[in-house]
């Protein structure tokens, strides 16, 4: 097998070279980085935004709470933190679909969703999502009937906002984990809808 | 320069602090909000140099209060290090085609958080 050497790409390095010259000057101590890092990669994500939809699908009182006061809600499962202190969540209805985006760069309820992905980020997506939704709701593949109300979230001040999707059909047996299971982080930011379990395959006659 | 910020180093403890709590936002106001739900307002058109929250694509539209949120820090000022200036937060909704003429969908709405500062009364 050839050995090939990929190179880092100039961010990377440009990441690294700023990195050590900030724990150089005292300035970034490396074990918070460290803590920071490994917050985002194995406790925070969208898992924790899954459960808070699972639990209001399952649990009407719940979900009047989140709609409610959104912030006291995701509290009682422990669930906030850092950028999700003030949390809106919006749901959607068989007449109403909600998109998030944040035009000014990329606020996003971290604490609840993870980091945001590279295409929330991207000049296209938030200055297109404001102007031409269903476009853009078209390109994620979510053709959204004329008679549906966009409403788009441009969470630019100090609030953070979460889609609660629809609960897909067919799954009134499933238990509350297995709906967690069901949730993808574009359907609580408003780019999918949650799609049912797959059924189980069958073998060929 | 009246915010001072700190430049020392943040530690493990203090990250999983942050981490956890975050950062609240929340100010404390000693008057009642200047609007309420369902009131007309209009956002201001300013071109401020400086930073600012008010996006530019809705400075000079109509739009309609749907939620009073309290009070929050100001950060157009925070972000310049100048004062807190706390002051009431307001979810507003702009219909899509006050923002982007007839040819937006008439059903959908665009919904921003604004503060009193961006906000004139129609």
């Amino acid at each position: 097998m050839v050995h090939t050497h990929r190179p880092e790409s100039d961010i990377a390095l440009r990441v690294k070279a700023i990195e050590s010259l900030l724990v150089e000057k005292g300035i970034v101590d490396p074990a918070t980085l460290d803590t920071i890092i490994d917050a985002y990669e194995h406790r925070i994500g969208p898992h924790n935004g899954a459960r808070i939809v699972a639990k209001a699908w399952v649990d009407p009182d719940y979900k009047q709470r989140l709609l409610t006061d959104g912030t006291s809600a995701i509290a009682e499962l422990n669930l906030t933190g850092f950028s999700s202190e003030h949390m809106i969540v919006v749901e959607n209805t068989p007449q109403v679909h909600n998109l998030i985006v944040c035009t000014l760069c990329s606020c996003y309820p971290w604490a609840i969703l993870g980091l945001p992905p590279t295409w929330y980020k991207s000049f296209a997506y938030r200055s297109r999502a404001v102007i031409e939704p269903r476009k853009v709701l078209q390109e994620f593949g979510l053709d959204i009937p004329d008679d549906v109300e966009i409403r788009v979230w441009d969470s630019n001040a100090d609030l953070r906002y979460l889609v609660l999707p629809e609960r897909p059909a067919g799954t009134e047996g499933l238990s509350e984990a297995a709906l967690a299971g069901l949730v993808t982080r574009n359907a609580m930011i408003g780019t999918a809808q949650v799609q049912p379990p797959e059924p189980p395959s069958t073998l060929a006659a | 320069m009246a915010i001072e910020t700190s430049n020392e180093c943040m530690s493990v403890a203090q990250a999983q602090a942050l981490l956890q709590q975050g950062v609240d936002c929340r100010g404390v106001g000693d008057h009642p909000p200047r609007f309420q739900t369902g009131d007309k307002v209009r956002a201001k058109v300013i071109h401020p140099i400086t930073y600012t929250r008010l996006p530019r694509y809705v400075r000079g539209k109509i739009g309609t209060v749907t939620k009073v949120h309290g009070v929050y820090v100001f950060p157009d000022t925070v972000g310049q290090r100048l004062e807190t200036k706390p002051q009431y937060v307001y979810s507003v909704r702009f219909a899509a085609q006050e923002l982007w003429g007839p040819e937006a969908a008439a059903q959908d709405g665009l919904y921003l958080d604004l503060f009193d500062d961006h906000l004139d009364a129609t």
